[in-house]
């Protein structure tokens, strides 16, 4: 308690801890009868006192009324209606609306083809990381090879793809030169948005790797050497060491790619194929703005923009339970 | 850790193809942007027959791109300054000060990292508008701020976490106040954290489009990416110039690539370790 006696109280010492010291000493009580707040707290500086609050103020004020008061306001704002109806309330109408919209529930039916791509989508970096840390020939290079692409906007690797999978593009010129193809990669309804999700995984696989690679890092290396001495097959040692020994890494990476599924393919799907053909190619954030920005509906786009909010947190809290379930049978 | 040779070899190659793989669209859009359009119709993989920046000039003089790239500059800029100061001064609070509702404030921001800007663009597209921030400089910038404030308190957070109390409590004894501390020894002790969130805030933002798309309305506002989105549309017969807009807005993340990779993975990894 060295601080009572330099008067330079620590920030540990605030309005939130009032100890049984401070009942004891004598000056803390005679304040503590005339004044509402009580204990050491009075005899640092008003400003000090404030001090805590003044630092937090700009981001919770910023976050407060930026992030979390518009969450609110959107799912109150969906109950209401559109264009003559401005304002008013109108119960659930917008939710019958956005499940009529076949728009919509094409936007839906690909969420769901995007939640059983998952795995794929954290297979590849994983084996990859796996790979690297085992020191594959060239692996100080590959790590910043595959990092790279993560870093561009979408909008970028979108424009490039759209050179690469032209109809008279190399894609189709080297499936041409082994008797295949062509295929209208962006033209086409049923593969247009397995196109978009391969290149969106492309461009974002680097991201996991880097994390599996940190995970990999905390990894005991001795746990490893001791199965390979054992004789253990690769696949044993990934499957009985590197897994659990990951498992929070796994977990990362499994919510982070599903989110970034979700939330960061607007750019690619601006750029390669304006959500069609025939709307093949649609997600929930598109359709977001789609009704938000060129149909001048934000009712129905607050009430899709509420569909995906409980989507995102069905699907994590899912995922959540089931990598924990499966976490403690290992 | 020593596996069979030749199963490193036969692992090594596939590896090789997709690095090889990652790298090439690169190399092609480069390609194709020194060729004349009449090479690129003719022949689209053949190596370009001479080094020509024609269509980077193009690109950059009739596109407008000069303009995009400074107000990109300009957002940016003042996203990352505000989002090193907010998130400073909030991480060193939320982890070395105690006080009522710290606890509080802290998972309230944790909350806020898991609500996606789709989810709330069309409320906040609406008090932007109804409070003449929409299509300004500081409309976009506050957007910034809000979009990427969570993911910045969060990390400096854990990072001035693990800065020893003695310290702050050495400071204090000699006299410095709360804010002393903050500007004396905080700042400078989180120049690691801060460069490392400040680069990755940079690329966010430099790097977005439905933001800035939202925001953003009027054409002489328009960012970098999405003046990108329109050079399409606007040189769709004439693919080198196309190519060569692309690369321009693709250049300044490969700089900070080539320097700052170490600083970017670390920020993306961050959240891995400690979560």
């Amino acid at each position: 308690m060295l601080e009572k006696e330099t008067g330079s109280p620590p920030p540990s010492a605030g309005t939130a801890v009032v100890g049984p010291a401070e009942a004891t000493a004598p000056v803390a009580a005679h304040r503590q009868a005339r004044g509402p707040r009580r204990g050491r707290a009075r005899r640092r500086p008003l400003a000090e006192r404030l001090a805590p609050y003044v630092l937090v103020a700009p981001a919770v004020l910023v976050i407060a009324g930026l992030r979390l008061y518009p969450l609110a306001l959107g799912v109150n704002f969906s109950f209401t209606g559109d264009g003559d109806r401005n304002g008013q309330a109108v119960g659930w109408d917008n939710y019958a609306i956005l499940f009529d919209d076949p728009l919509f529930t094409e936007s839906m039916r690909n969420v769901g083809l995007l939640v059983l791509l998952l795995p794929v989508a954290v297979l590849i970096p994983g084996l990859l990381a796996t790979f690297i840390y085992l020191r594959v020939p060239g692996h100080r290079v590959y790590r910043s090879v595959y990092f790279f692409p993560a870093v561009l906007s979408p909008v970028i690797i979108g424009a490039i793809f759209n050179l690469l999978l032209a109809f008279d593009g190399p894609a189709n010129a080297l499936l041409g030169a082994v008797g295949l193809g062509p295929v209208d990669w962006l033209g086409d309804p049923g593969v247009a948005i397995y196109a978009v999700v391969a290149v969106h995984v492309w461009a974002t696989f680097g991201m996991a790797l880097v994390v599996f690679l940190a995970g990999f890092a905390t990894l005991d290396a001795s746990l490893i050497d001791a199965a390979r001495v054992d004789g253990a097959s690769l696949p044993r040692v990934i499957r009985h060491v590197i897994v659990p020994g990951l498992s929070r890494t796994i977990q990362f990476v499994v919510v982070t790619t599903m989110i970034g599924m979700l939330t960061s393919m607007f750019g690619l799907i601006y750029v390669m194929t304006g959500g069609g053909p025939e709307g093949s190619t649609y997600l929930p954030e598109y359709y977001i703005w789609f009704q938000q920005g060129q149909m001048s509906r934000p009712a129905l786009a607050s009430a899709a923009s509420t569909v995906l909010f409980c989507v995102m947190l069905a699907v994590g809290l899912l995922q959540l339970a089931i990598l924990r379930r499966s976490g403690r049978e290992d | 850790m020593a596996p069979v040779r030749a199963g490193r070899w036969l692992v090594a190659v596939p590896m090789a193809a997709l690095a090889i793989a990652t790298i090439y669209p690169l190399v092609f859009t480069a390609n194709v942007a020194m060729k004349t359009r009449h090479e690129y119709v003719l022949d689209r993989f053949s190596p370009a027959e001479a080094l020509r920046w024609d269509a980077f000039a193009t690109a950059w003089g009739s596109a407008d791109m000069g303009r995009y790239l400074t107000n990109s500059l300009i957002v940016v800029t003042g996203s990352v300054a505000l989002l090193l100061l907010f998130g400073s001064m909030a991480g060193f609070a939320l982890s070395q000060l105690r006080f009522r509702g710290s606890r509080a404030l802290f998972l309230g921001c944790l909350a806020a990292l898991f609500i996606p800007f789709q989810v709330i663009m069309v409320p906040l597209a609406r008090t932007m508008g109804q409070t003449g921030l929409i299509d300004t400089y500081p409309g976009l910038i506050l957007a910034y701020v809000a979009q990427f404030l969570p993911f910045t308190v969060f990390l400096m957070t854990s990072y001035y976490s693990g800065i020893p109390a003695e310290i702050i409590d050495a400071a204090r004894i000699d006299g410095n106040s709360t804010y002393g501390v903050y500007g004396r020894i905080m700042l400078p002790l989180g120049r690691p954290a801060l460069l490392s969130v400040g680069i990755l805030n940079a690329l966010f933002c430099w790097n977005d489009v439905l933001i800035a798309l939202l925001m953003m309305p009027s054409a002489e506002h328009r960012t970098l990416m999405v003046g990108v989105t329109s050079l399409r549309g606007q040189y769709s017969a004439d693919i080198p110039t196309f190519a060569g807009g692309v690369l321009i807005a693709a250049v300044p993340v490969l700089v900070l690539y080539l320097f700052f990779q170490r600083q970017i993975a670390s920020g993306v990894t961050a959240g891995s370790t400690k979560g």
